[in-house]
């Protein structure tokens, strides 16, 4: 994911900001990371560039 | 036969288009020739009932059917690996009314082909966002993404149902036989509503019935991630998108020749201007 998706990201459960932690990028492009809701205290994945916003009880 | 559990679809559904999108992502790792992959609803089980997106799986048909749904201009310039998966029944009047500039959410995004034709109609100063429960098709539509060259397209992960979007930041939400497959449309809807602008549209297009679908269709869960289980009546359909609050909502539903009452519709509704969203729970 690029940067710029962060202006329109939310924690799906309750859509809020999420805070971005960037572990591995390539130019604009994040390839690792996470995604973090401190209000519901959750941690969303970024894997190979996709970020996971799927609600953790609905994650494989 | 006991009705399925709302997770149970959700992870029918899911497990059915990875498997459909696997073979193609498969082909762009080694380069061969690429699978076809069937339509959204030629599942097996769902052979006497019509398929939204006819039941032929072939390539050829395949890219026939998305030819005359999109015109040949408009697919010519993306590559297979974009047109071999897209399993709607077709949405290019939403498409064809985009406006440069604007920003734009693809519900169920698949393998992306609404969303970088989308892509070139909003131009570089939109942007299309795609939404997609199944990694696979956000890998896909990922290499498809740099293929097709598009740089205003950003896909995630998410559920339609919970859409990890801000309020009041998209202009157009379009959606491509997607929704009947979300066992959950009030909240669909819901979300649809609160991440529009006001004034923004919801236009997408669908599987309903026409009349009440026989009972045994409504328990099988082949015949959800077939688009034909999950579909509502269209009256219904309609309904719960005004109880989200949206107005001016049209529904254009035609019937499958011996469908049994399937039929195909575009959707239209807009989110009232100075209306705000109704509280949320969390």
């Amino acid at each position: 994911m690029r940067h710029d998706l962060m202006e329109i990201l939310v924690c799906p459960l309750c859509k809020g900001d999420l805070q971005l932690t960037v572990e591995k990028e390539e130019g604009a492009e994040i390839l690792d990371g996470k995604l973090y809701c401190a209000a519901c205290n959750e941690t969303f994945p970024i894997e190979e560039g996709i970020p996971n916003l799927l609600p953790p009880d609905l994650r494989d | 036969m006991t009705a399925p559990t709302n997770d149970q679809i959700r992870e029918a559904v899911s497990r059915e288009y990875a498997g459909r999108v696997r073979g193609v992502l498969d082909g762009i790792e080694d380069e061969v020739p690429l699978v076809a992959a069937s339509g959204c609803c030629s599942a097996p089980a769902a052979e006497e009932a019509p398929s939204c997106c006819g039941s032929d799986a072939g390539t050829d048909a395949q890219v026939t059917r998305i030819a005359a749904l999109y015109s040949q201009a408009e697919v010519a310039d993306l590559p297979s690996t974009v047109t071999d998966v897209s399993f709607g029944c077709g949405n290019p009047t939403a498409i064809a009314a985009l406006q440069p500039g604007q920003v734009v959410l693809d519900l169920g995004s698949g393998g992306g082909i609404d969303c970088f034709l989308a892509a070139k109609m909003v131009g570089p100063a939109g942007k299309v966002y795609g939404v997609d429960r199944t990694p696979e098709m956000i890998a896909l539509a990922r290499k498809n993404a740099a293929k097709v060259g598009a740089t205003n397209v950003e896909f995630r992960q998410g559920e339609i149902e919970a859409l990890p979007v801000d309020s009041e930041s998209v202009d157009v939400i379009i959606s491509n036989c997607v929704i009947n497959l979300a066992p959950d449309k009030d909240a669909v809807f819901r979300e649809a509503f609160r991440v529009l602008k006001p004034g923004g549209r919801l236009q997408v297009s669908d599987m309903v019935w026409k009349r009440e679908a026989p009972a045994e269709l409504k328990s099988d869960l082949e015949q959800w991630a077939g688009c034909i289980s999950g579909a509502l009546l269209e009256s219904e359909y309609v309904a719960k998108i005004r109880a989200a609050g949206f107005d001016n909502v049209t529904s254009d539903a035609r019937e499958y020749e011996l469908g049994k009452g399937l039929a195909t519709t575009n959707v239209v509704a807009t989110r009232p201007a100075g209306v705000p969203a109704p509280g949320r729970c969390c």
